[in-house]
């Protein structure tokens, strides 16, 4: 159940990744709309971070390409932001709440700008957006798990784009923070805004998100929750037929095959 | 050895003046750029870098025929320089791990530049002497012109760190992040790798192939444990360095036989060990002493409990109660009992004297709020969290100490202000009568 859309916003065409040969993504094909709260949906190792990172850049695909706006990436940086999963970096960095949000404001100074009291008000605004103004100052390996996902919501949100990737921004926050965080998705989808969230917990999805990705190595479906939440392809996703996948993407690994 | 302090410090020996300046130039430089080294985790790449200079230097030796410290630093730069491209292309064309490749680099380059000293070695050239001290460091062979060389290397790092500064965090801390904004992380990542070849290449002269890591490395960690900044970390490891290695161009002044670099690591492992053992915060004293005035702060509690205890069973607010009978209740020690009470009594939360004790109303509150916090939670186990009575006991000896009043408040609504525990004892409230 893949469902078409006329004024996508985001465009990605017959996408397929490999680590060292050994491809995780299968031919992903697909779009969304603006304004919407979208989340990416899979199991453990489905290849949901990876989806997000080749459409940021940082994995360059196999074949196949992706179109943010119209564009490639690289025309409309400044629009896109991103959220790494929180373990992708060590927080033990000497840097305060502060440092790491101001880091949202250096693609708009670049080299040879320095970061001023604009930026500072920005990113303050985006402390503040999270509840994490009484913080700024706090070393950054001195906030708790959530708190630490909250600063990094702050840097993108200090970004000011029009469409956001998260990775995982529910892991392993309390109830609390998860309300707040989701309040703040559906404000700035509410603005226009356009959220795509990696999420991998089956249970809250439904209610956290209009639009859904379901994938496991291949797209599975998508399109507006009440769509594609079937029972049918909630089995296909985390049930499914992964392993035909999984065993050939071993056996290419093991040959070698050229991309 | 007073005599050799003067000497050295005062500075009338003009070869002292080039070694003070280039070890304290070259330590410097090497301890900025280390910071950088040590937060992407890449203390080991310093190592590999360090021994992959040498067949440079060998080879530039060959080639030129003679000692010019310039050619020999310009081999040491190009052969580390390949060296982290060779890392570089391993790991990304293979599946060989980071490590691995680190080690497979290291060994080679090293046996190859061991391969062409022995050759050196065996055709007698005079002025090979020379190159031994690129293995070891001979700080106190630095003379006037190496100064130039230093000089200008040590500026360049740190004009460059400092020019680079916002780039350069943003690629240690995150550069998946950092790539997704567009920027051209693999570039500064080169940068950044270059200006370490150049700072190890530099240091050599002082601490030797074989150490130059430790000096790339020893002083970021040791500043990293007194500060949260980034700027501040890197003006102290800068500090540190230097101080690392004129002191050990003193000592192998003082004691000429004694080899520098050995010694400028001494020192700067001791360095270390001091700022591990007494920064604050960070270091293991501070935290070692913050462990002991919590565990000193729960025994205090405990003792207020006990005292609210004692007057809750018979009633009496008005008497004291001895240390004899405050151990009959609890496994306790009576000289830790003792200076607990004396603790207490200048917080004026008891009041009393050497063996007879007796709460003042501060005291009385507290003692309360001990005992309300235990039984909330015994009854927030057993009633929400279904945990059996008889189990509730222990974990509240410790929730105790820890629930704040928030917290407090937020249980007692969620209870809705109960009135007894699961062991039918009453919970004690402020505004009760005390
Ligand atoms: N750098 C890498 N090198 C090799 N294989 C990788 C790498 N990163 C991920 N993989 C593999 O690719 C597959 C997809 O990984 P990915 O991280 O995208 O999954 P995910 O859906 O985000 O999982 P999770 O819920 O655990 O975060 C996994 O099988 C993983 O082992
Ligand atoms: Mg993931």
């Amino acid at each position: 159940m893949i469902k078409r859309v006329d004024n996508s916003i985001l465009e990605v065409h017959d996408l397929t990744v490999s680590y060292h040969n050994k491809p995780v993504l299968w031919n992903i094909d697909f779009d969304l709309p603006s304004g919407i709260v979208a989340g990416i949906i899979g199991p453990n190792g489905a290849g949901k971070s990876t989806l997000i990172k080749s459409i940021m850049g940082l994995i360059s695909p196999d074949q196949g390409y992706t179109k943010i706006f119209g564009q490639p990436l690289n025309e409309i940086r400044s629009r896109v932001s991103y959220v790494p999963q929180r373990e992708s970096v060590d927080w033990d960095f000497p840097a305060s709440a502060m440092d790491v949000v101001l880091m949202g404001r250096y693609s708009e100074r670049g080299f040879w700008g320095r970061y001023n009291d604009e930026d500072r008000k920005i990113a303050k605004q985006s402390l503040e957006q999270v509840d994490m103004l009484p913080f700024a100052n706090r070393q950054i390996s001195q906030l708790s798990g959530g708190q630490q996902q909250r600063v990094f919501l702050a840097r993108a949100l200090a970004q000011q784009a029009d469409i956001y990737f998260m990775d995982e921004p529910f892991a392993g926050v309390d109830a609390a923070t998860e309300a707040s965080i989701l309040n703040l998705l559906r404000e700035m989808s509410h603005s226009g805004k356009t959220m795509i969230v990696v999420h991998h917990d089956l249970q809250s999805a439904y209610d956290y998100f209009d639009w859904m990705i379901l994938l496991n190595r291949r797209l599975i479906a998508v399109g507006p929750k009440a769509d594609v939440f079937t029972d049918e392809l909630i089995q296909e996703t985390y049930g499914g037929n992964l392993s035909i996948l999984a065993t050939l993407g071993n056996i290419m690994q093991q040959k070698d095959y050229p991309k | 050895m007073l005599r050799s302090f003067i000497e050295f410090f005062s500075f009338s020996d003009p070869n002292v003046v080039y070694v003070v300046v280039g070890t304290l130039l070259i330590g410097a430089s090497s301890s900025i750029v280390g910071c950088f080294t040590v937060l992407r985790k890449r203390s080991l790449v310093g190592d590999a870098i360090a021994h992959a200079v040498l067949p440079g230097v060998c080879l530039a030796f060959l080639l030129h025929g003679e000692k010019d410290p310039l050619i020999l630093l310009l081999g040491a730069f190009i052969s580390g320089w390949i060296s982290i491209i060779v890392i570089d292309l391993i790991v990304e064309n293979t599946r060989i791990k980071t490590d691995a490749a680190l080690g497979i680099v290291l060994s080679v380059f090293f046996g190859l530049g061991i391969l062409l000293l022995t050759h050196i070695q065996k055709t007698g050239n005079a002025s090979q002497s020379g190159l031994d001290s690129f293995l070891f460091g001979k700080a106190a062979s630095i003379v006037g012109a190496d100064l130039y060389t230093f000089g200008a290397v040590a500026v360049l790092l740190m004009v460059a760190v400092f020019a680079f500064f916002r780039e350069f965090t943003l690629i240690s801390f995150d550069p998946n992040y950092a790539q997704s904004i567009g920027m051209p992380v693999k570039w500064y990542q080169l940068v950044l790798s270059s200006l370490t070849v150049l700072a190890v290449t530099v240091g050599i002269q002082a601490v030797g192939v074989v150490l130059m890591a430790a000096l790339l490395i020893t002083p970021a960690v040791a500043a990293r444990f007194w500060t949260h900044r980034l700027w501040l970390m890197i003006v102290l490891a800068a500090l540190i360095g230097a101080i690392a290695n004129v002191s050990g161009a003193f000592i192998s002044y003082a004691a000429p036989r004694m080899p520098t670099g050995p010694w400028i690591i001494v020192v700067l492992t001791f360095l270390a060990m001091f700022s591990m053992f007494f920064a604050p915060q960070r270091g293991f004293l501070s935290k070692w002493r913050k462990a002991r005035s919590s565990k000193a702060r729960i025994f205090e509690e405990n003792v207020l409990k006990l005292l609210y205890q004692l007057e809750e069973k018979d009633g009496n607010k008005k008497v004291d109660r001895s240390i004899q009978e405050m151990l009959k209740r609890r496994d306790w020690k009576h000289s830790e009992v003792k200076a607990a009470l004396k603790r207490l009594d200048r917080r004026a939360l008891v009041t009393g004297q050497s063996e007879n004790w007796r709460l003042s109303q501060e005291g009385r509150m507290e003692g309360q709020r001990i005992v309300r916090i235990h039984r909330l939670w015994e009854l927030y186990l057993t009633t929400v969290m279904k945990v059996a009575p008889d189990h509730v006991h222990e974990t509240a000896e410790v929730m105790e100490h820890i629930i704040n009043p928030p917290l407090e408040k937020k249980l007692m609504r969620l209870l809705n202000k109960p009135e007894r525990d699961p062991h039918d004892s009453p919970i004690p409230y402020a505004e009760d009568d005390i």
